[in-house]
């Protein structure tokens, strides 16, 4: 069994030969190319080298298309910080009001650096089709004004003006609708979406059900493709029962901090998990303690199926040794479909 | 009456009681109460300034710690900093409508530090006092901060942090200043609830000074603004 008929098997509920596992490697490429961040998150070329370099050394079972949300914020006019140590990120974001924002030019999903990162899916998709899935991440539809205006802005919209809040998102929208449907049709097999305002360290619930959950329920259904909700490291389990029944949407990413058990309550059976290692402790802890970490992840959610090993958070440190990543991968190597270690 | 009496005594709630009552209500993201919280304290005859001393002053403190905690989402903790903008107006009802006087001073949340709610209220605290506050936002890096200072001419940068992993970025503001040969032209104030948890940070992040709520912003600025200006100086 290769990877793709793994990872595709445990989110339709067919039986698998071992738990898949995958953790968020993209600037981390870069250590083992020697390519630097800036040209890694701008050549396609180097990109897929590095996915490919990441892919021989540690075999996790999905690909990564770029995970670089500045480049979005870019496209609608926002700058960009480039850092030799991490993703870049936004500096500046297009507009400093919403008013401003809504009279922006809705870029294209190929506009700017946006082409770069279709391109490098597309050759990922065409490297490893039905070897290796390719994953692409994009923003949740609740959070994605925040790459317009900042986060700032963005929740005091929410918050204390809501009609502005609901144009913005209306208008936003498009934006992902687009990006998304061209992502697929380059080639990436599942679509992951960040909702930071589904965490319960952005917002409380009744603020995700009242100004997130309808027009999440809304672009997603126009977006092709299996989806799976993020939690972006945060806790994730306030709404977690609510994501079950979202057009295509076929897992969640349970938070580091978030009670896999409860997780797995929450959602019922036959909703796929992934999760729930913590970012940081990849840079902080030894090999035998990742590889314990990641076993009572397993213990905790696998043993029914419909889970997949994975940290919980954005891109894994960059100081993070390669023995804590083939200890993880060890780990669901070790734990097979059926639950009981060998 | 929603401020609750002392009947014994017949006196109105102590300062410790309306404050618990504000902090409630910025929990429970309640504007509108604590607006009615804030205006009956001064109908029964708070002094403004006990009201922002004694009242919302030790709720923004212990909202910080439970943000620390972690037990605080940030859209409660954005309410919540409206609800102090809308304290400080009203007991300051002249607010931004001063004549700016004593310098121009840029404030902001240093580089991954999202919590606006000390620094926005500083600033406040700031304009009220005369200054001409130049408020850069959250997630500040330092470039940018020198990069305004010398724009405007301030004398003084304000960074805050709330959290210990942040404000170890002000260290990188510190070594710029210090690389661009600034240090006696450009003087910088530190602030967050971490520094009064943990004073020593101040120096090890390179601040030059620190206060120990909003309300003492202005002293420190005007303190800091002087050393640079030197004796006499206007």
């Amino acid at each position: 069994m290769n990877s793709y008929q793994r990872v595709m098997n445990t989110l339709s509920g067919r039986p698998v030969d071992r738990v898949p596992a995958f953790a968020i490697l993209g600037a981390y490429g870069a250590n083992l190319t020697g390519c630097d961040l800036r040209t890694l998150y701008s050549d396609a070329g180097a990109y897929l080298q590095a996915q490919q370099a990441l892919q021989s050394s540690f075999g996790f079972d999905l690909v990564l298309a770029p995970f670089d949300f500045s480049a979005i914020a870019e496209a609608f006019g926002g700058e960009t910080v480039w850092s030799g140590l991490q993703t870049p990120n936004m500096r500046r974001p297009a507009a400093p009001t919403v008013a401003r924002a809504l009279d922006l030019r809705l870029p294209g999903p190929g506009d700017g650096r946006l082409s770069f990162i279709l391109e490098a899916t597309r050759a990922l998709a065409q490297l490893y089709q039905e070897r290796v899935p390719v994953i692409a991440v994009l923003p949740g539809p609740g959070i994605l004004p925040s790459l317009l205006v900042g986060l700032d802005l963005w929740m005091e919209t929410v918050l204390f003006e809501p009609g502005a809040a609901r144009n913005l998102l209306s208008y936003s929208g498009d934006f992902l609708v687009a990006l998304g449907n061209a992502l697929v049709e380059a080639g990436a097999d599942c679509l992951v979406f960040t909702e930071g305002m589904a965490c319960a360290e952005i917002a409380p619930r009744a603020l995700f059900v009242d100004a997130v959950l309808p027009h999440l329920r809304e672009i997603l259904a126009r977006i092709d493709g299996p989806k799976i909700i993020s939690s972006t490291g945060g806790s994730i389990n306030q709404t977690l029962d609510l994501l079950p029944g979202i057009p295509g949407v076929v897992g969640a990413v349970a938070g580091s901090r978030d009670d896999l058990v409860e997780s797995r309550r929450l959602v019922g059976p036959h909703f796929n998990l992934l999760g729930n290692l913590d970012n940081l402790a990849f840079a902080s802890v030894g090999a035998e303690e990742m590889q314990q970490m990641s076993l009572d992840c397993l213990q905790a959610a696998a043993h029914g199926g419909h889970f997949i090993l994975a940290n919980s958070g954005g891109d894994i440190p960059q100081a993070t040794p390669a023995e804590n990543l083939l200890a993880m991968h060890g780990a669901a190597v070790r734990y097979p479909a059926t639950g009981r270690l060998q | 009456m929603l401020l609750q009496t002392n009947h014994e005594e017949d006196f109105p709630m102590s300062p410790a009681d309306l404050c618990q009552q504000l902090l409630n209500a910025m929990i429970n993201a309640d504007r509108a109460g604590a607006a009615d919280i804030v205006s009956e304290a001064l109908a029964c005859g708070f002094a403004p300034a006990q009201v922002i001393s004694d009242i919302l002053d030790p709720a923004i403190i212990r909202l910080g710690k439970m943000w620390e905690e972690e037990t605080m989402s940030l859209a409660q903790n954005f309410v919540a900093s409206k609800i102090a903008e809308d304290t400080l107006i009203s007991c300051l009802p002249d607010l931004g409508t001063k004549e700016s006087h004593k310098g121009k001073a840029v404030i902001g949340n240093i580089e991954d530090d999202f919590h606006s709610l000390g620094r926005r209220t500083m600033g406040l605290f700031l304009k009220a006092a005369g200054w001409d506050v130049i408020d850069l936002g959250n997630d500040v890096p330092a470039e940018q901060f020198l990069e305004k200072a010398l724009e405007v001419g301030a004398s003084v940068i304000g960074a805050s942090a709330m959290m210990q992993t942040t404000a170890l970025n002000i260290r990188k503001l510190r070594e710029l200043i210090d690389r661009e040969g600034l240090q006696n032209h450009l003087k910088l104030a530190v602030g967050g609830a971490v520094f009064n948890w943990r004073p020593e940070l101040v120096s090890e992040v390179g601040g030059d000074g620190t206060a120990r709520n909003a309300i003492g912003a202005d002293e420190l600025f005007t303190r800091l603004q002087a050393e640079v200006k030197g004796p006499g100086a206007p």
